[in-house]
């Protein structure tokens, strides 16, 4: 396990050590010592946004942070390679909510039709990722959204990106998905065998 | 200070008043004011900080534009200020210095505000920033009390520069939004203010070190009424809420959380990043009022009209005695 002694270092040095420690070394597991609150619960969100597990512990004032990988959020082939042999991983990135360019009914109806065959991918079909007009795609009211539920029932990891929501305002209005984040994104980008961007 | 230390320290003295004190000490509102004649008061406020951006030119204006924005929370108008200097003379070059007060200066310039004097130590860290007198008919001082059952709550800066600052400290903040923020930091609160003067607003104060729920907490503490906030419409830094997700948030925001706890119920659908950029500390931060609910609407447009684009409605204040804040 790869230990870091933070103590004495604020806000956020801590995290920037954590990050570096599993960049540098794709950890399965990792302890961290920190000697503030603040630094505790900062280094517990970075640990946890990266697919760590987290236990706490504290010990004569400081604080002991336990992460244990869980899942493949981080930057690292965590999975053993016969089974990445055995299916590959494609990832699904929607920058918009129509296909192509020219008749926008026409479009949204290709999206649809896109969305719902995508199925045939199988398990296969690892990501899907709204950005941009594409969150448009995860919100009440849209046509596929009983679509979308059903791929995240089945297991299917679906992310939004959380700055277009907001951008667009429809933050409270997501219906499916996990929202997300741009490093999330570019490290799901990392990881899959193959990006299809619509 | 973190909150609450200062409380502790200064509990139990006893602070001298006049009948001409018109907010003083024992009110903890942003800036002093004081009565000299009938139509006459005196806003008085003082504020310095180390530097919060690399960039020493824009240190100063930032420094200037928080200092400032005390005088415009109170309703009032700058008139003039004077210079709080620390330098560390041996280690560093004079004309960092320079460049530090050539910002304020030119902030206080845009306020039209002239600067008349100044102190300056030496110390090994930099810090700077002014304190600031301006006047207000003592009729219309505005203080963070006052408050009436339906008035709705306007915040006038997005939230979320304590953590954006945290991720450039961290090297993770991208050169346009650094160029972003440091932009909204530097912003004055003076046509905010202006505009704001011919509306019906209750009371009004500045977001800074206490983050947005914390200085709402100062507002609604003591009024017999309570707030409730509508999470979604608070206008926000978007990267501030990715930052705060991997954890980069500062140390203060985790203590204004704990310091408020106890007044604050945060409904379990707003999520977590969105509720610790509510108590991000914000450094020269925007105008948080309380308006009559029928103005409201007008008080918005007219502030983006006047180039306040970011303001918006984020709350109102409800008949209930218990002075909490719900965050929905």
């Amino acid at each position: 396990m790869k230990e870091i002694d933070a103590r004495g270092l604020a806000c956020p040095a801590p995290v920037l050590q954590a990050k570096a420690a599993l960049q540098e070394e794709n950890p399965q597991a990792v302890k961290i010592v920190v000697d503030n609150a603040a630094s505790q619960q900062n280094v517990q969100r970075f640990l946890e946004s990266q697919g760590f597990q987290t236990v706490l512990e504290q010990k004569d004032g400081d604080y002991v942070i336990v992460g244990q990988c869980v899942s493949l959020t981080a930057d690292q082939p965590r999975e053993p390679a016969i089974d990445q042999n055995e299916k590959k991983k494609i990832m699904v990135m929607c920058a918009t909510d129509r296909i192509g360019f020219g008749d926008d009914a026409l479009g949204l109806k290709l999206m649809v039709s896109f969305l719902r065959t995508l199925k045939e991918m199988g398990d296969e079909l690892w990501r899907l990722v709204f950005v941009n007009n594409g969150v448009k795609l995860t919100i009440a009211g849209s046509q596929v959204i009983d679509d979308l539920r059903h791929y995240e029932k089945e297991g299917l990891k679906i992310l939004v990106c959380g700055t277009c929501l907001d951008h667009f305002k429809l933050l409270e209005q997501k219906q499916v998905g996990e929202t997300t984040n741009m490093l999330d994104i570019v490290t799901a980008i990392q990881l899959a065998d193959k990006v299809v961007s619509i | 200070m973190p909150p609450g230390d200062l409380d502790r320290a200064l509990c139990g003295l006893i602070f001298p008043s006049d009948e001409n004190v018109i907010v003083g000490l024992e009110r903890a509102d942003d800036a002093g004011v004081y009565q000299v004649s009938n139509d006459l008061a005196l806003i008085q406020t003082v504020d310095f900080f180390t530097p919060i951006v690399d960039d020493p030119y824009w240190f100063g204006q930032i420094a200037a534009a928080n200092a400032l924005s005390d005088v415009y929370a109170m309703g009032g108008t700058p008139k003039t200020a004077m210079n709080l200097v620390a330098f560390p003379v041996k280690q560093m070059d004079l004309s960092i210095l320079r460049q530090i007060i050539q910002g304020g200066l030119d902030k206080l310039k845009e306020a039209e505000v002239v600067l008349i004097g100044g102190h300056s130590i030496e110390d090994r860290e930099i810090k700077y920033g002014l304190s600031v007198t301006g006047f207000i008919h003592p009729a219309k001082v505005l203080t963070k009390k006052n408050l009436r059952c339906k008035d709705r709550l306007l915040l006038t800066k997005p939230l979320g520069a304590g953590i954006v600052n945290t991720a450039i400290k961290a090297e993770m903040a991208s050169a346009r939004l650094t160029a972003q923020i440091t932009h909204l930091m530097a912003t004055l609160n003076r046509d905010a203010a202006r505009v704001l003067s011919a509306f019906d607003v209750s009371a009004c104060t500045d977001v800074t070190g206490f983050g947005f729920l914390g200085h709402l907490a100062e507002m609604v503490s003591g009024s017999g009424m309570s707030a409730r906030i509508f999470s979604g419409q608070v206008p926000v830094i978007a990267e501030a809420l990715e930052f705060a997700a991997m954890g980069l948030i500062p140390a203060g925001a985790y203590q204004n959380r704990a310091f408020r706890e106890p007044m604050i119920s945060i409904a379990e659908t707003v999520a977590r990043d969105r509720q610790d950029v509510f108590f991000d500390p914000q450094t020269s931060g925007g105008l948080l009022m309380a308006v009559k609910a029928e103005q409201s609407d007008g008080l918005i447009a007219a502030l983006k009209e006047a180039g306040v684009e970011a303001a918006a409605e984020v709350g109102e204040i409800v008949d209930d005695a218990q002075e909490k804040i719900w965050v929905v």
